[in-house]
This record gives C-alpha cells, structure tokens and sequence, in this order.
C-alpha cells in the first residue's frame, strides 16, 4: 500500500515536468466540424476562418494519402497563426501519421550538410506500416513500485510485478518506462500489455479479480479476464517505423566500433537507395503500407538557394511527403543569392506551392484568443483586465499580449489576489517593455550606449558580410 | 575414465558404442529415417565453415534460405555445447544470435538505451537454458527456489512443447524440443525426468534412438569439413 502512495506522490512530480505550458500548447486540432467547416472558436482556434478551411481540404488530402509531394506555404504576418495552424493541423492528423516539425534554420549544421539535413527530414515524414513479429509482455499488474535510488538526485528504479494465472514475474524498469507507465496511470488491478521492442503500453481494462474495488474504479472501467500461460508471447503486432528509422538501423556501425562513432551523422545514399526497394518490395507483396506524412518547415526564408533547388527536385520523388512551409517575410532577398522574390522563395518552388494567406486577427477574436491562453496558463482574469490586454494585443502584439498573462497573475499573487485585475496589467506593461517601446527608447538614448557613432549603418555593415 | 568435460561423466565411449549397437540393430528397419528429413537435408546443403579452437569445434553454417546458426562441439566427448541461431529484424541490422542450445552469449557492449533496456527481468528472476548432454536433452531453470512437489511437467504433444507448471502458481513455462519437432517425433511423458537441487530444476528428456543415431552420424559427417587454417589468434594474454 505504501509503495502505491509513493507511485501516486512520484505521478504528482513527473506530470508537472512533463506537461510545461508551450506557445502552442492550447492547440488541440484544427477545430473544424465533419464537413470540414470551420468553427469560430473551437480547439484552441479563433478566426482565421479562410486559412483554417484550406488546411482541412490539405488536411483530407493528407488523409487520402494519393498526392505525394505537394507544397503548401502558409504566408502572413509575424503572430497571425500560421505556426498554431500546422500544429493544429498535426493534432487533426493523429498521432499514426508522420508529422516533422523543424525551423528553416535548422538545417544549418556542421555535423552534416544541408541537402542531408533536408533528406532526412523528408525521410522522417514518410512512415512504414509493417507486421512485425515481436516480443510482448501480458498480464496483470500486481505491483508498481517507484524508488530514487540512494543519495538523492539519483536514477529512479522502478520495480513491476506482473502475474498470469499461472505465474508471476519481476521486472525492473528504466526511467522512461517508469514515466510512460504513470502517463498512462497503471496501478495494480490492471491488465497491461508491454511492447518489449518499443516500450509500448497498452492499457487492456482491469482484472475482473478486482471487479469489488469501487472506489479505485472509474465508471468506464471495462473487465477484463486475467491472462493465462506464460507473460512473455511473441504476436504479430504492426508497427509504424520511419523511413529514417529504417535508414538508422541499417546504417549504424556494430560491435565496439559504436561506441567510437556516434550514430547520428550521414547516411550513405547506397543504403537509402537499397531500403528504398526493399520497401517497394514489401509494398508489391502486401507486407507494408506508406503512411505519406508531412514536413513542416517553419521560417522557411532562413532556407537558401540549395535548400529550394534541392526541394524541387525532391518534391518530384513519388515517395515525398506533403511539405509545409511558414513564412513571415515579405518581397525580400532569397538567401544566398543577390535577387529579391516573393516571401524570399524563388519563383519556380512558389509555382508548385498552393498558398495559403493568414491576415491579422480582428479585436474580438484577439479578446478570444487571450481568453484561451488565460485558462491554458491557469490565471483567472477580470473582464477589464482582459479589455485592457485586449488593446494592448491590439496596439503591440498578440505575442507580447500573452506574455504579459502569467507575469500579471504573479504579480497579482503577489497581492494575494485571486483574480488579475486591470492595475496587475498595468503594472506589467510598466515593468516590461515592448518591442516598439523598446526601440523609442533606444531612439531616445542611443547616444549614451556603447560603439554608437551615430551613424547608425553598422548593421548594414553585417548583412554584407553575412 | 577421467573427466573428460565438465557436463558429462560416462563410462567410456566402447560401452555407450555397444549400447547403440544393439539397440539400433533391434529396429535397424526405421532408425535412418532421419536421413529423409528437411533438416538432415539441409544440413547437408548448407554452406559450412569450421573452426578448431584447443578442444573446441565450431561450425559456422549458411542454409539456403539465408538462415545463418553455429554449433560449438567439444571434440573429446562429441557433445553439442551450444548451437546459436542469426535472427535478423525485418527492418534490416545486422541482427543478434539467439542461443538455442549452451549459455548465452555475454554482449561485449550491454544495452544502455532504447526500449528494450527499459524493462528487463529481475535479476532474482528464473532463468531458463539449455544444456545437452550426449544422450540427454536437458533444460536448467535456475532462481526456483520452491521444492519438487511443486512442479509437474508434462509432456504436451498437440501443442509440441513440454509444460512445466507450479501449484504456488509462480511458475510457468512452455518448452520447445526443436530437436524432436525438426524430426518429426513425437514428445513423450516416459522419457522425462526432473529433479531439484540448488535452487535449480533440472528437466531433462532422454534423446530417442533416431536423434541418437543421427547425432553421432552428423558428427562424422562433420569431420568431412576442414577447418579454416590460418586464423588470426586471439591476442592471449600471456
């Protein structure tokens, strides 16, 4: 009993590492309904109703899986949402469906060049389904105990008791299992199946040895026998792996070399070229499905010249994923090249791109979207607070708006105030600068800063050189 | 006779030779059935490589179906110490070997990450292996700690395993004899014996006539491959 509660005040801890509050973690899908239509606000999305219907009709083509190779540019204003639409647009998909996020800048590595970064990126978005034989542990839990291990600050060590009807087995856990078991909040009575070659948990229902214990139960508790023979089964289980994936585990140097190279660097093409016709095999014969995913690239203006001629070529592949891209720049220089082009992409990449535009959200639907992020960060506000922010977003930005919520509920706490009120806003907005009032300042006082000749072109002096 | 290896005693090979002798004349009639085999026959068209090390013969075999396993004989008593099967993901990888016959390998570099470090047995676990002796098939289960009455072992010939079960409900384990099913024999409750001692429970199935036979045919038949000269010595410590 002891052991449960301390797995209960360890499940405490680990959900508030794990769950920190992102930019965009108030996003849970595209909120659209059935037909795809738009909802004003639903799912953490406000407005941007245009932008939203075109990413349900990529959304579905995604999900029909036939085009390969499509590119989508989301094109808009610094804060109007085109970052939380691919978000959305990843939650909409699920989480069976590839979906690889990365900046534009990225790619920009010494440990491997540019074309690698992108090619593998790609390859990360396209996944394999395939039936694999693999080792499975099924049975019932008797016992959850989680330890830090001696001397503070250590290791946890995790200790599973599993029982059939016919037997009984100990095993000691590593630090993800523990993590991934109390996710899913398994205790004892429960029927679990464990993937032993991805570590995956499946909740089956609980024991029905267990069926008395009302209290521990929920109401959509469902019964389950306890299983019988042995715990560990081999089962055909489908797996969905990577093409990536796939490329790592045929390419990684065995034996005690590992330990000399580290695994991450760059893949020859032969052995790309080689998986890519087993998979064609595995296809023709049935034993694999292509999962087509997507790749968003965020900041694509930060890609340069090679990048954009390099994904022409690879948007042709038939095995490419659908590529999405976010830009916030305007008629701006491409990167590497002295010529001037729409959102810094060449013209003949935007040829094959559908764009989709994101304009600035209306007053009401900032108001809407605060209130959101309001309840995400957990921070009660009043109604003239929120009118204030409201115009503060209006004024500066959504972006500086949002920061400004957590730091007024603190401020707020700090009065022992249950709710913000107008003044903990007005407070903030004193303490921390804007980007705008920022820059009046600096106008104000340049001459009074370091390595300022108030000429003011050393800037231009550092485009050139870049 | 003195101990000539550390899993097997007999009373000299004259004797063991002479038993063979008058048993197989008895039912001379069926006893080479296993040459008729598919895994006599494979055995025979695999691609073999032998290796002699001090008192030990390593035969390294590629089947026609890409399958790849290695068998280590103690060339003194003739017994099989481990037979090793490649097994290779269908995602590709170079694979690892799972021991069918011996005590396992020990891995040169442990696994310290990845899904399959996360959860592994206890180390105050039952652990099963395999250990032939010459006219034994024989399985270990070390870390059973409860005494024999607790155990019943049973010969399951529908579902090709011996089941090994416990009335404290704490072990259970199904037995493969891949030696008896790659002959197509069937698995009998007489020649099963166990015993428990030291923690450990000994199940052991007395090898049929047939698997005898062929055993001790395979081995001559072993002695036709020639073993890989000039291979780079290990660096001995002196």
């Amino acid at each position: 009993m002891a052991s449960i509660a301390a797995a209960q005040v360890q499940e405490v801890r680990s959900i508030t590492r794990i769950e920190r509050i992102g930019a965009h973690s108030h996003i849970r899908g595209l909120g659209l309904d059935d037909s795809l239509e738009p909802r004003a606000v639903s799912q953490g999305m406000v407005g941007q109703k245009m932008a939203r219907k075109a990413a349900g009709v990529i959304l579905q083509m995604i999900r029909e899986g036939k085009i390969a190779g499509r590119a989508v540019l989301l094109a808009g204003q610094p804060g109007t949402g085109k970052t939380a639409i691919a978000m959305g647009l990843a939650q909409a998909l699920g989480p069976d469906t590839p979906f690889t996020s990365m900046a534009g800048s990225e790619i920009f590595s010494l440990e491997m060049s540019k074309t690698e970064a992108l090619t593998q990126a790609i390859r990360k978005s396209i996944g394999i389904r395939i039936k694999e034989e693999s080792e499975i542990i099924e049975g019932e839990v008797v016992e959850v105990v989680v330890e830090r291990s001696a001397g503070g600050g250590g290791a946890r060590v995790g200790r599973l008791t599993l029982k059939t009807t016919d037997m009984e087995t100990n095993y000691d856990m590593g630090a993800k299992m523990i993590d991934s078991l109390l996710k899913e909040k398994v205790q004892a009575g429960d029927v679990i199946t464990i993937d032993k070659a991805t570590g995956k948990i499946n909740k089956l229902g609980r024991s029905f040895a267990r069926a008395r214990d009302y209290d521990a139960t929920g109401q959509q508790a469902r019964f389950v026998q306890c299983p019988e023979g042995e715990l560990q089964k081999r089962k055909e289980v489908v797996h969905t792996v990577t093409l990536h994936e796939i490329d790592v585990i045929n390419s990684r140097t065995h034996g005690f070399l590992a330990l000399f190279s580290g695994d991450t660097g760059e893949i020859k093409s032969e052995i790309r070229e080689q998986i890519n016709s087993k998979v064609a095999e595995w296809r023709e014969e049935g034993k694999a499905e292509m999962i087509p995913g997507v790749l968003f690239i965020d900041e694509a203006h930060m890609l340069d010249i090679e990048c954009f001629s390099y994904l022409n070529r690879a948007l042709e592949s038939e095995t490419a994923p659908v590529v999405i891209m976010a830009t916030n720049r305007g008629i701006t220089r491409i990167r590497g090249t002295s010529y001037r082009s729409p959102h810094g992409i060449p013209l003949d990449l935007l040829d094959r791109m559908i764009i989709v535009p994101t304009s600035p959200y209306s007053h009401q639907e900032l108001r809407e979207i605060l209130n959101i992020r309001c309840e995400e960060e957990d921070c009660q506000m009043s109604a003239d607070a929120l009118t204030v922010l409201t115009r503060v977003a209006t004024e500066t930005s959504l972006r500086y708006a949002i920061q400004l919520i957590t730091t007024a509920s603190l401020v707020a706490r700090r009065r022992k105030a249950a709710e913000v009120s107008m003044e903990d806003v007005k407070k903030v907005y004193s303490l921390f600068l804007d980007e705008h009032r920022s820059e009046q300042f600096l106008k104000e006082y340049q001459d009074e800063f370091m390595f300022n000749d108030g000429s003011g072109d050393a800037p231009q002096l550092m485009e050139v050189s870049q | 006779m003195k101990r000539s290896c550390l899993i097997e005693v007999f009373d000299g090979i004259d004797s063991f030779q002479k038993r063979i002798k008058v048993q197989s004349n008895i039912i001379e009639g069926n006893s080479k059935m296993y040459r008729n085999s598919i895994w006599y026959r494979s055995l025979l068209d695999a691609e073999k490589t032998c290796l002699k090390e001090d008192k030990l013969k390593k035969i390294h075999y590629k089947f026609q179906d890409d399958k790849e396993m290695v068998e280590e004989y103690n060339v003194d008593t003739q017994v099989l110490l481990r037979r090793a099967w490649k097994v290779k993901g269908k995602l590709g990888g170079e694979g690892k070997w799972d021991v069918e016959i011996g005590d396992p390998i020990p891995n040169a570099t442990p696994i310290t990450d990845g899904p399959a470090a996360d959860i592994i047995e206890s180390k105050d676990q039952p652990i099963l292996s395999r250990r032939n002796t010459r006219i034994n098939l024989e399985w270990r289960i070390r870390n059973l700690p409860y005494p024999i009455e607790t155990y019943s072992v049973t010969a399951n010939n529908d579902q090709r395993c011996i089941i090994i079960s416990t009335t404290n409900k704490k072990y259970y384990k199904r037995l493969q004899v891949p030696e008896l099913d790659r002959l197509n024999l069937p698995i009998q409750q007489a020649p099963i014996q166990c015993s428990h001692s030291f923690n450990t429970l000994i199940v052991v199935y007395k090898k049929p006539q047939q698997l005898l036979d062929m055993d001790r045919e395979w081995y001559e038949e072993l002695s036709k491959v020639k073993p890989v000269k000039d291979v780079p010595n290990d660096c001995k410590a002196q």
